[in-house]
């Protein structure tokens, strides 16, 4: 009886521990079909992505892709590629996030493959630009530019011409402000609105050759970006009353309303303001870095690259998808929603809105952002933000090269 | 006898697997990767030794967040403790609904952090501003969480306005526990209500202070959830958390081993303070 207890203790013991175990494991798919996922960052993307899913779904019934779209998307990613537990595609920018991930093995390499036959291979350069691989990690899809934005009604009623020089630019925010008007409203409580004006200047003053050098401890933000400091300090003069109270949705919802006449900002928010005002007339000009118009480019990065992980057992039906999302049919109804650009030649943004940046990608006269090419470790956001704040250019100049050299000397090298 | 002991031994196996697996083991492994360069992706690291730590001590970051999370800390913990007294002494009196009152109290504290955070941010951004116009302050009349020098005292003061609840509670319960006759005895000997809290209130709920005072700093230094719903760790890093550094350091800056290093060093701190902190007060309470 004694000898029978203890052991059935034992027993019972062991039979709950494996249960609950047991209860963590996985489940597998019973429907037959092939459940590929797709992780994509962009909130704004979300609806277009989906229905361009349920048409692919209905297509190919054996084969069953879900969009997976969290907050705070891009750190999401990372945690579960910390957990090995990776979708099997992800759409994403070409940014410093996507650089690590790349140089870590986590996505396919598609050199060669026909899915990059129709991209513009000007984005394709980005791409290993930013990753420094010569390895292709992802195929670019979706572009956008940075630049500002002017509510037309007030250009009009102000007789105000858009601005093709700094000069230019600074007279017609003079002359809103004169009038009474909110020249540029300003949301830079979120920090990363922040680099915008940083990522239109450093590319057109100092050119994004300076990342390579500065990887190489060849040069320095201190040496370069003087100007760059300058003009994003400039711009603070002609903001609102509140410029570091209010939030990039604040700032949507103030300019569809017309509260101001312009907004730096880039192409993504343009479907946002649209559903806060239909109606709203508005233009997107290239942002007026120098005085020689013929020097400016247009900043327009990879907004979103499709790339299948290396991990995925499902490459096959993943390029598949990839392929289905890069039909001109596809990508023009992704385009023509989230009024973004094209990765793939041939397929064109007919929006009135932005019009003006038609020349810049017909002659390809773009460059990429200046923060894809920064470790996201550095924290340019917080940099740029308090920067602005207390207006100190040699602070903000030796902060950015201290923690550009921190990271380096942390960082695995490749 | 001995043998039935021996049963109950047995039962606790489950539970012991489960945290071991779940908690102790991924500390550990934390532990382990501290004294790597691993990024978080990918299979390939190196061992760097101390080198992580010895990075953490030359990273100003690293230190700004230490100073707020402390001034935070600390500025919470006293107004919370202060302020949850002061109410709990008040719910304790013979006052009318006052169980209706205690409900309405208690309330911030079922309510989820992100969700408090966002309807102060709300607040904070288009209510508070034109409250602070009418006063004629210009500080005031823009929202406080975006100024470098002032974002601290709104992400403090929505802190303490959630956690007064819970600290009141505690409070009540220890309140409840002090024999009403020996307020008879006082109020016969002609003593002050001053006097009776300071005498006889305060002493007999100290064990209750010691606790809520260390729970209040553990959870305050600990602050992550309201940094991001409020601020983000901004303007810059003005509000920026330890916490809150080991995660966009971590996660987002791709730099988990380092920030592993940064999260062991992170535990050891508040080890040492919540135990000092127990062991100073507890001989204050042996004291009174």
């Amino acid at each position: 009886m004694r000898r029978f207890g203890r052991i059935g203790s034992v027993i019972i013991a062991v039979l709950l521990t494996g249960t609950l175990l047991a209860a963590c494991g996985g489940k597998t798919s019973a429907d037959g079909k092939v459940h590929i996922e797709f992780f994509q960052n962009k909130p704004e993307a979300k609806d277009s992505f989906d229905k361009l899913v349920a048409k692919f779904n209905a297509e190919n019934p054996n084969i069953e892709v879900t969009q997976v779209n969290p907050p705070d998307a891009e750190t999401v990613l990372l945690t579960r590629v910390v957990k090995n537990d990776e979708p099997d595609i992800v759409g994403m920018g070409a940014t410093d996030t996507f650089s690590v991930l790349s140089q870590s093995g986590i996505f396919e390499d598609l050199t060669g493959q026909p899915l990059l036959d129709q991209v513009n291979p000007a984005y394709v350069k980005q791409v290993t630009d930013v990753t420094g691989m010569t390895e292709i990690t992802g195929v670019p899809y979706a572009t956008n530019a940075n630049g500002i934005m002017y509510n037309k009604e007030i250009f009009r009623k102000l007789n105000l011409q858009v601005p093709k020089t700094w000069d230019e630019l600074i007279q017609t925010a003079k002359a809103v402000k004169a009038a009474g008007i909110i020249p540029f409203y300003f949301t830079y409580k979120d920090d990363w609105q922040t680099n915008l004006s940083f990522n239109a200047l450093g590319p057109n003053i100092v050119g994004n050759d300076f990342f390579k050098a500065r990887r190489a401890d060849e040069t320095t933000f201190k040496d370069h970006f003087q100007e760059v400091a300058e003009k994003m300090l400039a711009l603070l003069d002609y903001g609102h009353s509140d410029n570091f109270g209010k939030t990039y949705a604040d700032g949507n919802r103030a300019f569809a309303r017309g509260e101001a006449a312009m907004y730096i900002q880039g192409t993504w928010a343009i479907p946002e303001l649209r559903k806060t005002n239909p109606d709203l007339e508005l233009g997107f000009f290239p942002f007026p870095t120098g005085n020689d118009p013929n020097k400016a480019n247009l900043i327009s990065g990879v907004d979103t690259l499709l790339a299948i992980t290396e991990s995925s057992k499902h490459k096959e039906e993943a390029a598949k998808f990839v392929e289905f999302l890069l039909q001109p049919e596809n990508i023009g109804q992704y385009i023509e929603e989230q009024t973004a650009f094209s990765a793939v030649e041939g397929v064109n943004q007919d929006d009135p809105a932005v019009a003006e940046l038609k020349p810049y990608f017909e002659q390809s006269r773009f460059v990429d952002f200046a923060d894809h090419f920064i470790p996201a470790a550095v924290q340019l956001n917080s940099i740029t933000q308090s920067f602005l704040q207390n207006r100190n250019i040699d602070g903000f100049l030796n902060t950015l090269d201290t923690e550009w050299d921190k990271v380096a000397n942390r960082r695995q090298t490749p | 006898m001995a043998r039935r002991r021996a049963a109950f031994y047995w039962m606790t196996i489950p539970a012991v697997v489960l945290f071991f697996l779940f908690h102790t083991f991924p500390a550990l492994q934390g532990v382990y990767y501290s004294f790597t360069n691993w990024n978080g992706f990918g299979d390939h690291y190196d061992f760097i030794g101390f080198k992580n730590y010895y990075y953490l001590f030359q990273d100003s970051n690293v230190w700004n967040a230490y100073g707020f999370t402390f001034k935070f800390a600390v500025v919470a913990t006293i107004f919370i403790n202060i302020i949850s007294l002061l109410i709990a002494l008040g719910l304790n009196a013979s006052i009318k609904a006052r169980n209706f009152f205690r409900a309405v109290y208690f309330l911030p504290n079922i309510l989820s952090v992100l969700i408090v955070g966002y309807i102060f941010n709300y607040l904070f951004s288009n209510v508070f501003p034109i409250w602070g116009a009418h006063l004629g302050s210009d500080t005031l009349a823009g929202n406080i969480l975006g100024n470098e020098k002032f974002a601290w005292l709104g992400v403090s003061f929505v802190a303490v306005w959630q956690g007064i609840a819970f600290n009141t509670i505690l409070y009540l319960s220890g309140l409840q526990t002090i024999p009403t006759d020996i307020y008879e005895a006082s109020n016969l000997d002609g003593a002050s209500k001053w006097q009776e809290f300071w005498k006889i209130t305060f002493p007999m709920i100290a064990p209750f202070f010691t606790i809520n005072m260390v729970l209040a700093m553990k959870n305050s230094l600990m602050v992550f959830d309201l940094i991001v719903a409020l601020t983000n760790g901004g303007p810059g890093r003005a509000t920026q958390s330890i916490s809150h550094l080991i995660y966009t350091g971590g996660f987002e800056g791709g730099e988990f081993a380092y920030q592993s290093a940064n999260s062991v060093i992170y535990f050891i701190v508040i080890a040492l303070i919540s135990i000092i902190q127990i062991r100073f007060l507890q001989r204050r309470e042996t004291d009174m």
